[in-house]
């Protein structure tokens, strides 16, 4: 074999490997992989009739040795025949070597073509779905799907294409060659019909529900091992060898087990197509009825040798496709989960597009729920919002009140199960992502990181952006003096994953950076500062004071005294709009926020510890 | 050769018996299948004789019968170790690697990204002991065959052994460099999957980020770049080796032709029997076509070679040593040695001195960066330091079982992770034979209980990955949780309260107060109003610690601590702007 991973295949011929079953949702899997791979389907198809070329060369080479043996069976051999048969035959086989290659060539550059085309659509539909949709699959599976599985398909395109080429045109060339030579062989030959069509069903038979459960426990490790690295410390910390690392544990048993519930099902079939499907049985008959002819002298040994040639043709040519049968299988159930992912309904883009006219926010009896399709527990229930442009709003209420889903719904992560959200003036359903996304810059709660350098990372929200402007932003953000001073390679330094290698509180800085730098007329900042030390805090907001005059901001905060001053408070509680007004105005109408306020007060006097052990049992509700 | 046994065997790790068992079977087999092809030379050359004897013929077909019959047996039993171990083969290796991923040091483990270990562990290692299953057999099968028919053809006429014989050579260059160009193919290859698999993972996990930038699908460089640097990788190999690919596979099926033209020539020559050509011929068309394939596997043997590297090198990476593994904690008390620490180059602890009495309260204060994280990462051996000494309980922690440290101390992280499990296993983590009462107490304390009895599926609610169906309050509250659940008599707590509305900030802190009363408590606070009662207060600048004192003696010294007060006085009155200022 001249591929690559075409041998890879071969040689993983017998790895239990196990059959497949229907996906979730999607087509069927042999329409699913056919499906996956239109992208690609021509240039399938000149490898598949180069293949079948090569095949009927190849059988013709073999047919002129056996033929030029015939003749030096001759009493008086002519040696001119001889040559020019054996130079025919070497022709053939030259041209079937350098056909089959060729083919194998052209069906492997179109697999690895075909892999990074469906990866990044992967990619893209997974940024078009709703975030909710991509959260819920994780990043594990889909990690599995946009790797393995595309990976997978490798054996079906690169390996399988060039081989049905090969399997449809040599047993016919084959077949055919050894009737020409003597029908009786053709008949023993063909008695092995019935032989090859059960090894072929059986290869091929689907079980199903043992290779869902293979291929969940499969993703299962996968999302396992993800996990368990990136929550090491937590493992180590909560873990004495028997809880966390049992979640591994038990994930790779399971696995083990799917694998032996699946060679089980299909222990029979694999013995069967072991003993059968080989050149031996083949030989075999084919000898048995050749003894018997040669020996009673109706037919030469001459054509007997063609016949052990090519008569295995026909098996042989099968056998690497039988081989392939469960990489075949696992392309297929991939290409379904492929298929399935893409099928995920994206949220619609607007027909006719709109451009918001200013920073306005408006909510307009909001309702939203996490759950798919908007059921399960409301996080929002009828909220209304009114956000001028220009103006800030700061969100307040206690935890999981729905703060940052309000902050999530305004660039479009999730549409809204009921109401409307208008952003300058237009529904935000009606205006392309890309605008609204450029309209809207946002620093998250949990500040994230890519594994880069500083500067990468800062530059995210404007690619363009200038060294200079990049420091502006960092200086602003207070984080130019520690990446300068403090960070080994300063704005070159990488972060690290997840910005693992940076403090929480420069990680913090560096995406407030980040959406300083975007210059977008909406800012939106969820717990901005949380982990800044106070000195820091001070300074952070005097900047962000300054870079975000003139531009419409929402700001959620549990510490009340920061946000004192916005133009409008907004207090959530259980994902209603409980008050809503100024600090004054609020703390005059002696309500929930008057309350949150009184113990905002309290808790900035109370203090952790011995001296305060004592103090204010009262607080607990 | 010598070498793909030895990491053969590595892989097959304590199932090598087994597996040295299954591959005499299959030398077994291969050497009957051989003979089975041998009998085809003189069952022939019986046949092509002017007076054939019938019953020589059939004695030699009824050898040929037998010896498939045989084969096969001999094969079956083979399978039987793919069959019923490979699974188990496969399960004690990706065993092994967690266990390695448990006890490597963690900076070792974070310059590895958690996408590329999950190649290892989810594929690499499978290709890995797929390799030690199917190769194995199919060399042993690959060059058996030929062998033992090349010996045989050779002793019936050695001027046609000697033909196939020269093709040998020819296919054994061309599969060594194929062997070396995959080699360093499927090197890069497996390189750019792992980067391709990070960036996925990262893809998926900063998602909302990326959305929020733009940096989507085509428009995502980072991505992208890794994809097409895979497709390249594959592409630039696959060219490399198509040629030397073609060579090695053909040279052996043209030896075959140039035999029998050889033997052609011997024939006319009246040097040869044309009968002894003829079967000679049927049993070399049997000689060539697994030496074909032999080339074609040689790349396989190099993809195994590649993934047992890449699963051998975690393997290989060391734990961090433990001086007095038998060594039991029977105090409390913290205590850092004039400890120093540094990352990478840049110092981040300085000659850090301090300690902590056992059932104290101590407070570490200090601007971001002034490396707080960084003492308790020290405190459960994340590292060992470059210079000094961090004990507890007296003990160096460099003697200690790291397992022995664990036990003792309970963590709340700055950065909360939650597994993408239930709210109930969540907590009982900490402590597996909990009861549900035990979890619900603890839940309580951390103020997690009373959103909990909202959800619809209460402790059953699955959390998301990194906790991410849940809101940053509440995947800190379910941390803190966890930390109490434990019940251990160290308590690490690293801004504990940073995500929490003030409500569920003092009902945590009176948990956090009642676990003090009988523990070791180290707290991280950039509220300093949240520490002022501690017994010692730490302030860590720039890796050393500046001041130390209780919050009276800080403040009347009117050093740093006493100005950090003042600023986060000065914090409390700061206003976001305006349309109005
Ligand atoms: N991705 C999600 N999937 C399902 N439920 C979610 C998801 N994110 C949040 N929730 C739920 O929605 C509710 C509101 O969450 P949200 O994150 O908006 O709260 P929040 O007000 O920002 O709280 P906090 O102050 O703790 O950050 C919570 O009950 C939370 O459990
Ligand atoms: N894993 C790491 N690899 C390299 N450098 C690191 C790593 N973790 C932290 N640092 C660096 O070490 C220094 C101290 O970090 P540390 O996390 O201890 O700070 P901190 O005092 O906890 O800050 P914060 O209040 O922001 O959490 C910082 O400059 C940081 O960039
Ligand atoms: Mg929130
Ligand atoms: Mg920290």
């Amino acid at each position: 074999m001249s591929a690559t991973i075409s041998s890879t295949s071969t040689a993983e011929k017998r790895e239990p490997a196990p059959p497949e079953g229907p996906p979730v949702t999607g087509p069927s899997p042999g329409r699913a992989l056919i499906g996956v791979m239109e992208p690609v389907h021509g240039r399938l198809l000149t490898s598949i009739a180069v293949a079948a070329t090569a095949a009927v060369l190849g059988v013709a080479g073999f047919a002129l040795v056996a033929l030029a043996l015939r003749e030096l069976l001759e009493p008086v051999p002519d040696p001119a025949t001889v040559f020019r048969l054996l130079g025919g035959a070497l022709a053939g086989l030259l041209a079937r070597f350098g056909l089959r290659a060729l083919s194998f060539h052209l069906s492997h550059l179109a697999s690895f073509e075909l892999e990074v085309e469906l990866r990044t659509r992967l990619a893209e539909h997974l940024a078009r779905i709703p975030l909710g949709e991509a959260q819920r699959l994780g990043s594990g599976a889909v990690k599995k799907v946009v790797q393995d599985d595309v990976r997978a398909l490798h054996i079906a395109v690169a390996d399988s294409v060039p081989l049905a080429g090969f399997t449809l045109a040599q047993p016919v060339a084959a077949l055919v060659a050894l009737g020409l030579l003597d029908w009786r062989l053709l008949l023993a030959v063909l008695a092995l019909g019935p032989i090859v069509m059960i090894g072929m069903r059986l290869a091929t038979r689907d079980y199903a529900d043992t290779r869902r459960a293979y291929d969940e426990a499969n993703e299962a490790i996968n999302a396992a091992v993800v996990e368990f690295v990136q929550g090491m410390p937590v493992v180590r910390t909560f873990d004495d060898g028997t809880s966390s690392f049992r979640r591994f544990a038990t994930r790779v048993h399971a696995f083990t087990r799917a694998t032996a519930a699946w060679q089980e099902s299909s222990r029979s079939s694999m013995i069967f197509s072991r003993a059968m499907m080989a050149p031996l049985p083949a030989l075999v008959i084919i000898l048995a009825a050749g003894v018997w002819l040669t020996a009673s002298g109706s037919m030469s040994p001459a054509t007997l040798v063609v016949a052990l040639v090519i008569g295995t043709l026909p098996i042989e040519s099968i056998m690497p496709l039988m081989w392939l049968a469960h990489h075949i299988n696992e392309s297929k159930a991939g290409a379904a989960r492929i298929s399935a992912l893409l099928a995920i309904p994206p949220l619609p883009e607007p027909e006719r597009p709109e451009q918001p006219a200013d920073g306005s926010i408006r909510f307009r009896d909001v309702r939203f729920s996490y759950g798919p399709d908007g059921a399960g527990r409301p996080a929002l229930d009828g909220v209304d919002l009114d956000i001028p442009s220009g103006t800030v709003c700061a969100l307040v209420g206690p935890s999981g009140s729905g703060k940052s889903t309000v902050a999530r719904l305004i660039p479009r992560f999730w549409d809204v199960t009921g109401g409307e959200i208008l952003v300058g003036g237009v529904d935000v359903r009606r205006i392309p992502a890309e605008v609204l996304l450029r309209h809207v810059s946002m620093v998250f709660q949990d500040p994230f990181l890519l594994e880069d350098t500083i500067a990468a990372n800062i530059r995210l929200a404007r690619p363009e952006a200038s060294d200079a402007e990049v420091e502006a932003a960092a200086r602003a953000a207070q984080a130019h003096d520690f990446i300068v001073s403090e960070l080994p390679h300063g704005y070159q330094t990488r972060v690290g994953e997840r910005g693992a290698r940076l403090s929480g509180g420069q990680r913090q800085r560096i995406t407030i950076a980040r959406a300083m730098l975007a210059e977008a007329p909406i800012v939106i900042l969820d717990e901005a500062t949380a982990f800044a030390d106070p000195e820091n805090e001070a300074a952070i907001q005097d900047a962000i004071a300054e870079l975000t005059r003139g531009r419409t901001v929402v700001v959620i905060a549990h510490r009340l005294s920061t946000v004192a001053d916005a133009d409008q408070i907004v207090v959530l509680d259980s994902g209603r709009v409980a008050e809503r007004g100024t600090h004054r105005q609020l703390l005059d109408a002696g309500g929930r926020y008057a309350r949150l306020w009184a113990h905002h007060q309290r808790a900035r006097t109370w203090a952790l510890g011995s001296a305060a052990r004592a103090e204010d049992p009262a607080v607990t509700r | 050769m010598r070498r793909i046994l030895r990491l053969m065997m590595l892989a097959a790790g304590s199932y090598r018996r087994e597996y040295v068992r299954c591959l005499q079977s299959s030398l077994a087999a291969s050497v009957v299948q051989a003979a089975a092809y041998a009998t085809l030379i003189p069952l022939l050359y019986e046949l092509t004789r002017p007076q054939v004897d019938e019953a020589a013929a059939w004695g030699w077909f009824g050898a040929f019968a037998a010896c498939y019959v045989a084969e096969t047996v001999l094969r079956l039993y083979e399978l039987r170790f793919q069959y019923s171990k490979w699974a188990d083969v496969l399960a004690e290796a990706r065993l092994r690697l967690g266990e390695k991923l448990r006890t490597m040091p963690q900076p070792e483990l974070e310059r590895r990204a958690a996408g590329d270990l999950s190649t290892v562990v989810g594929g690499n290692v499978a290709n890995a002991t797929t390799g030690v299953s199917t190769l194995g057999l199919l060399f042993t099968q690959l060059v058996t065959v030929p062998a033992v028919l090349g010996v045989i053809i050779a002793v019936v006429d050695w001027r046609l052994g000697l033909v196939l014989a020269v093709s040998v050579p020819f296919a054994v260059f061309f599969v060594r460099r194929i062997q070396r160009l995959s080699g360093s193919g499927f090197r890069g290859i497996d390189a750019a999957d792992a980067r391709a698999a990070d960036r996925i993972v990262e893809y998926v996990q900063g998602l909302p980020l990326l959305k929020a930038t733009g940096q989507v699908g085509r428009q995502s460089r980072r991505l992208a770049d890794a994809l097409h640097a895979q497709g390249e990788a594959m592409t630039s190999m696959q060219k490399r080796v198509t040629w030397p690919g073609l060579l090695a596979s053909s040279v052996v099926q043209l030896c075959l032709v140039a035999m029998v033209a050889v033997g052609a020539a011997l024939v006319l020559g009246l040097d040869l029997s044309p009968a002894l050509l003829l079967a000679v011929a049927a049993g070399a068309v049997r000689f060539a076509e697994p030496l074909a394939t032999a080339s074609a596997m040689s790349q396989v043997f190099e993809l195994t070679d590649a993934a047992l590297e890449r699963v051998g090198d975690v393997l290989a990476c060391r734990p961090l040593p433990v001086g007095a593994p038998e060594a039991r904690i029977g105090r409390f008390d913290l205590a850092f040695e004039e400890v120093s620490f540094s990352y990478d180059e840049t110092p981040v602890l300085r000659g850090v001195s301090f300690t902590a009495p056992e059932r104290s309260l101590t407070a570490l204060v200090g601007p971001s960066g002034s490396g707080k994280t960084t003492i308790t990462r020290l405190l459960t051996r994340y590292a060992d330091p470059a210079s000094g000494t961090v004990r507890i309980g007296g003990l160096d922690l460099r003697d200690l079982d790291p397992a022995e440290i664990y036990r003792h101390v309970s963590v709340v992280f700055q950065d909360v992770y939650l597994f993408d499990d239930t709210i109930r296993a969540n907590i009982a983590m900490a402590r597996p034979d909990a009861t549900d009462e035990e979890v619900e107490a603890a839940a309580r304390a951390a103020n997690v209980h009373e959103f909990v009895s909202r959800l619809p599926d209460g402790y059953d609610t699955r959390v998301g990955e990194i906790g991410g169906a849940l809101s940053g309050g509440e995947r800190q509250r379910i941390s803190i949780a966890r930390a109490i659940l434990k019940d251990a008599p160290i308590v690490l707590l690293d801004e504990p309260t940073a995500a929490l509305d003030t409500e569920s900030e003092v009902a945590v802190q009176n948990a956090i107060d009642a676990l003090v009363a009988d523990k070791t408590v180290l707290v991280i606070a950039h509220r300093l109003t949240t520490v002022a009662g501690a017994d010692q207060i730490l302030v860590l600048e720039d890796g050393r610690i500046t001041e130390r004192g209780t919050h009276a003696e800080l403040i009347a010294a009117g050093g740093r601590y006493a100005t950090m007060w003042a600023a986060q006085t000065r914090a409390r009155h700061w206003r976001v702007p305006s349309t109005a200022t």
